[in-house]
């Protein structure tokens, strides 16, 4: 990741043409190659000024003392270009960053299946673990359980499950359900947060689904008493 | 078709078939309502969401018979707009529309597919056992509060509905109360029947009986269908599979407490409390020498307590519930006073009908922090 703060005049043509007037700003220039133009300001407003996204090509042009004096961002076989002309650099640095890591979100959903792991019972009465992560050829399904009459259970865990997890659930499904021995295999989709609209296409699938509450599972909470299990 | 009517009838028959018509359906044609003239039998007015299915007489004169099906919405508003008394209703197939005539308006309503529209069943004479309306309408009226309306458990979603000789007994529970009503009958019943019918289903049941009051009441179960038939309206619905939870074993052999009270007096400090029980917070019922204390509190909200004497002896006593469940069971006890009993602030308390014991109520209790 290149990080230049500089002094400069932003020109795009392309689909239109603007002019962002000299100032100091921080180009972002990404090692995918995506760049970006900066100001000090905007408020809520989280958004480049002026931006290419990749693939792109970038063309320096230096002055007498070896000074950066313009960038020209162009997009790769479109009439598009940013032409940023530079007066003065003020810092320019380069740092390389660590691979994308996944969002806080996916950290809530690795929670639940460590919480669920633990007490794989509030997917399905009598349910015991098989195995976190089972693999199959398309991806690994979180947890594998049996339940009470040894059958299996295939348990996807999501924060918030949307069609996409009974989509993913019914791949899953698919691809275990080859082998002779897991023919029979059962899903069951655990979610905090299950949309209706998933639990219509889950239904109709004969997924079950189970919504959880990881105050309860973690302890921080009593569940709910009831007169029987439901 | 073709057909005339009163207007008045016409308003009349809609709103009750109007009720049933699905609103959320992929299936156009079940947002409509059919009206349906056969040549050989009475016309009447067809409406289904595929769960519950309604037919509704229809007083009209048949020119030509035929069906069409129209926006049930749409045909109830133009139905209350309309300012003559008489009006004429004809299919025009060529323009797919139903032709409206009232004194000097006209409508031209788009018809729905009418191919699409599924066809509802009829009673059959052989499986049908007769209830007396009234007692029929009360059972429901006194345990449907206490049916789920989580469909993820379509069990808990009905009524267990069971008749036979000269007991008509309903049983709903949606896992934290539980509501058992046994209605003795005045003559034996010909015939018996249980099923596990949806509460919403009994419900638009007991809103048509109470439109038409004095109409005798004929049920028959089928495998997965029940219907019901109130005079010439038709209900029918689907039957809920699956094992209704055996509520019998929930119902407690003996008991810590056992405190007779004035139903209006405890109910209406309920209902007054409740109001400051906010956010899930519970409601507090706190039993000293002689003393009842219901109070609730919600954090930035306020706080409300008020005590009442009661025949409360022993060890004080305090346990936590859901401010509307108990509301409910409390509302549901139609007698002057009503027997509420307690064993632990951890176990299910009772609200009974005194001397009777027609009617229970169970209700799971809250955790109380303290």
């Amino acid at each position: 990741m290149r990080l230049i703060v500089a002094r400069c005049e932003v020109s795009y043509a392309g689909r239109l043409s603007t002019v962002l007037p000299e100032a100091v700003r921080l180009l972002m220039l990404k090692a995918d190659g995506t760049f970006m133009v900066w100001a000090d300001g905007g408020g809520p407003n989280v958004k480049p000024l002026n931006w290419m996204i990749p693939p792109t090509v970038v063309e320096e042009e230096t002055g007498e003392r070896g000074a950066l004096t313009r960038l020209i961002v162009r997009k790769q076989r479109q009439q598009e270009q940013l032409d940023i002309a530079i007066s003065e650099v003020l810092s320019d640095v380069e740092h390389e960053l660590d691979t994308l890591l996944t969002l806080e979100k996916e950290g809530v959903e690795r929670e639940l299946q460590e919480l669920l792991a633990d007490a794989p019972q509030w997917c399905g009465e009598g349910f015991r673990l098989v195995k976190r992560e089972w693999p199959t050829d398309i991806g690994p399904v979180d947890l594998m359980c049996k339940d009470e009459q040894d059958e299996w259970i295939a348990v996807e865990i999501k924060r918030i499950a949307t069609i996409d997890a009974v989509e993913q659930l019914s791949r899953y499904l698919e691809r275990i359900r080859l082998d002779p021995a897991l023919g029979s295999c059962r899903g069951v989709l655990a979610a905090q947060v299950i949309k209706p609209q998933a639990r219509v296409l889950a239904i109709s699938r004969g997924i079950e689904c189970v919504e959880v509450d990881p105050q309860i599972l973690r302890g921080d909470r009593e569940p709910d008493l009831r007169l029987f299990a439901a | 078709m073709k057909l005339s009517l009163s207007s008045a009838h016409l308003i009349t028959q809609l709103q009750t078939a109007a009720r049933v018509a699905s609103t959320r359906s992929a299936v156009q044609a079940l947002s409509g309502i059919m009206i349906s003239a056969p040549a050989d039998s009475k016309p009447e007015l067809l409406a289904t969401d595929m769960e519950i299915g309604l037919r509704v007489p229809l007083d009209a004169e048949v020119a030509r018979p035929g069906a069409a099906v129209l926006p049930a919405r749409l045909l109830l508003d133009v139905a209350r707009s309309l300012s003559a008394e008489q009006l004429t209703m004809e299919l025009r197939a060529a323009e797919q529309d139903v032709e409206l005539i009232c004194g000097p308006t006209t409508f031209h309503l788009r018809t729905l597919r009418a191919e699409d529209f599924p066809t509802l069943p009829l009673p059959s004479p052989e499986a049908r056992v007769t209830l007396p309306t009234e007692a029929f309408v009360q059972t429901v009226a006194r345990v449907a509060r206490s049916a789920s309306r989580d469909e993820t458990r379509p069990v808990l979603t009905g009524i267990l509905m069971s008749a036979a000789g000269q007991e008509l007994r309903m049983v709903a529970t949606d896992s934290y109360r539980l509501s058992v009503k046994e209605t003795a009958l005045e003559s034996s019943l010909q015939g018996s029947l249980e099923a596990n019918v949806p509460a919403r289903a009994l419900q638009e049941l007991v809103r048509i009986a109470q439109q038409a009051p004095g109409e005798s009441l004929a049920v028959s179960v089928g495998q997965n269908q029940v219907i019901f038939e109130l005079g010439d309206i038709v209900l029918s619905s689907r039957l809920i599979d699956g094992q209704f939870p055996n509520y019998r074993q929930l119902l407690p052999e003996s008991v810590e407490h056992e405190l007779r009270l004035s139903s209006a007096e405890v109910t209406d400090v309920v209902r007054r409390i409740s109001l400051l029980a906010q956010k899930n917070a519970p409601l507090r019922l706190s039993f000293t020498e002689g003393t009842l204390t219901i109070s609730a509190q919600t954090p930035d909200v306020g706080e409300a307590s008020e005590a009442i004497p009661v025949p409360f002896h022993g060890e004080p006593f305090e346990i936590g519930f859901n401010p509307e469940f108990l509301r409910d069971g409390l509302e549901s006890v139609d007698s002057d006073e009503l027997v509420l009993k307690l064993i632990s602030p951890l176990r299910p308390g009772l609200i009974e009908s005194p001397d009777t014991g027609d009617f229970v109520y169970l209700i799971m209790p809250i955790r109380l922090n303290v």
